[in-house]
C-alpha cells in the first residue's frame, strides 16, 4: 500500500474521522444504532455508496461545469442508493423489508457529499474510491461501537443473541435516540482527549521545556 | 465548434446527457429485476398467510405447495380474505391495511371460524422506525396474538402498563406493546381491531 493510501486510511479512521472530528452523518448515528444488525447493514450501504460515488464523480470531474457540480453529485449519489435499493429488493428481500425507509435515507448522509466535495473533486478515481471506502469504515467503526453498547444495555443481546442473564432489566433509554447523543458525545470526548494527549507528547519531546503557554484549542 | 465548460449551452447539454444516462441505467436495472421483485412480493404475501395460519414450512418450494394445498382465497374479496382447513377445522384469514406512525402497515390475521380467538398474525409490509416501531415484526411481539381471546377486541398495553417482554395470558385480550414505540403500538391496536371487525363480516358472508 502506498504511503498516500495509508495516510488516507489513518486520516479517515482516526485523525479526520467523519463522526468525531468532522461531525458528519450524525442523524443516522442517532437513528440506527440501537441494534448491531441494522447498523452493520446501514454502514456497509453508506461505505459502498461513498466509495462508488466518489470514484464516479472523480472520473467525470473534468467534464462537470462548476455551476451544476452539486446537482451532478446528488444525481450520482442517488443513482447508487437506488441501485442498492433495487439489488436488496430483488436478491435480499428480507433485508430490504427490515431496513425499509433507511435505504433511501443513505442519500441524506452528509459524509457522501462531503467526500465528493472535499476529496473526489481534486483526486484520481482509484484514490477517491479508497477515500470513500475508508471514510465509510471510519463511520462504521464508531457506529458499531455505539450500537454494541446500546444493544447490550437496551436489549441484553449482541446481534440478537442474548448475552446478559434473563434477570437483567433493559435500559429503555438505550433503545431510544437520546442515548445515542450521550454516547456520541462520550466518543468525541474520548477521541479528542486521546488526540490532544498525543499532540502534547509529540510537541513536548523535541522542544525544550519552554514557558507554559495556553493549550491550543482545535 | 468547441463549447466552453461554463457556457450555458454546455451546462444544459451536459446536465441533460448525464441525467438521461443515469436514469436510463436505473430504468434498465428496474426492468431487469421486475419479475424477481414481483415474485418476492407474491411469496412474502403467501408466506405471511401461512405464518398467520400457523402452517409451518421449511423452504420456499414447500411454502408454495402448502399454500396451494390448504389456502383458499375467497373469490372477489377486497382486501383479500382466505379460508383454510387445518386438521379438519376451518379458519379464516383477512388482510388489513392501516396507518402506522410513518406509513401504511399491512397485516394478515387468521382467526377461527367464529372469530372467537386469533389464530395468528403476520406483517406483510410496514415502514416503522427500524429498532423501535419496526420491532412489531419480532417473534415475541407477534406470538402474543396466538390463541388470544378476541371476543371484545384486543388492547395493546403501552407506557407503564407494558412489561416490554410479552403478555403470556391468552384470555385477557391484552398484548404487551413495544417499548419506545407507543405510537406504533397504539396504531397497531387499531389495525388489529379493524381486522377483527372485517373477519366477523367475512364470517357472516361478506366479501
Amino acid at each position: 500500500m502506498s504511503s498516500k493510501a495509508m495516510n488516507i486510511l489513518k486520516e479517515n479512521l482516526w485523525t479526520n474521522n467523519p463522526i468525531f472530528i468532522q461531525i458528519l452523518g450524525i442523524c443516522s448515528t442517532l437513528a440506527v444504532t440501537n441494534n448491531l444488525r441494522n447498523t452493520a447493514i446501514m454502514t456497509v450501504g453508506v461505505a459502498l455508496t461513498t466509495a462508488f460515488s466518489s470514484m464516479t464523480l472523480s472520473a467525470m470531474k473534468d467534464l462537470i461545469p462548476r455551476k451544476v457540480r452539486m446537482i451532478v453529485q446528488v444525481l450520482v449519489i442517488s443513482f447508487y442508493v437506488i441501485v442498492i435499493d433495487i439489488v436488496l429488493r430483488a436478491y435480499l428481500p428480507e433485508v430490504s423489508k427490515q431496513l425499509g425507509p433507511y435505504v433511501g435515507l443513505i442519500i441524506t448522509n452528509c459524509i457522501i457529499m462531503g467526500r465528493a466535495e472535499a476529496f473526489a473533486q481534486a483526486n484520481k478515481p482509484g484514490l477517491s474510491f479508497w477515500d470513500g471506502l475508508t471514510s465509510g469504515l471510519g463511520y462504521m467503526a464508531v457506529l458499531m461501537a455505539i450500537a454494541l453498547v446500546r444493544e447490550i444495555l437496551g436489549f441484553g443481546s449482541v446481534f440478537g443473541l442474548r448475552v446478559l442473564p434473563a434477570g437483567f432489566v433493559p435500559w429503555t433509554i438505550m433503545i431510544m435516540a437520546p442515548s445515542a447523543f450521550f454516547l456520541v458525545a462520550m466518543v468525541m470526548w474520548w477521541a479528542k482527549n486521546m488526540q490532544a494527549a498525543k499532540a502534547k507528547t509529540a510537541a513536548g519531546k523535541p522542544a525544550a521545556p519552554a514557558a507554559p503557554t495556553a493549550p491550543a484549542k482545535a | 465548434m468547441k463549447l466552453k465548460k461554463d457556457s450555458i449551452a454546455y451546462v444544459v447539454i451536459f446536465t441533460f446527457v448525464v441525467s438521461a444516462l443515469f436514469v436510463t441505467l436505473l430504468a434498465l436495472a428496474n426492468e431487469g429485476t421486475k419479475p424477481l421483485v414481483a415474485a418476492n412480493r407474491e411469496f412474502a404475501a403467501q408466506s405471511a398467510v401461512l405464518d398467520a395460519l400457523g402452517i409451518p414450512y421449511a423452504n420456499k418450494d414447500e411454502a408454495l405447495r402448502l399454500y396451494k394445498e390448504s389456502v383458499r382465497p375467497i373469490e372477489g374479496s377486497s382486501p383479500r380474505a382466505y379460508r383454510a382447513a387445518i386438521d379438519g377445522r376451518e379458519y379464516l384469514a383477512v388482510e388489513q391495511t392501516g396507518a402506522g406512525l410513518w406509513g401504511a402497515i399491512v397485516i394478515v390475521m387468521a382467526t377461527d371460524e367464529k372469530v372467537e380467538r386469533i389464530r395468528g398474525l403476520q406483517i406483510i409490509a410496514q415502514n416503522e422506525t427500524p429498532g423501535l416501531g419496526g420491532r412489531i415484526e419480532e417473534r415475541w411481539f407477534l406470538d402474543q396474538f396466538r390463541g388470544e381471546r378476541a371476543g371484545g377486541g384486543v388492547r395493546i398495553a403501552v407506557g407503564a402498563e407494558s412489561k416490554g417482554t410479552g403478555d403470556a395470558d391468552p384470555d385477557n385480550g391484552l398484548i404487551d406493546g413495544v417499548t419506545g414505540a407507543s405510537r406504533t403500538s397504539v396504531a397497531f391496536e387499531t389495525i388489529v381491531n379493524d381486522a377483527l371487525a372485517r373477519a366477523r363480516a367475512v364470517a357472516g358472508g361478506a366479501k
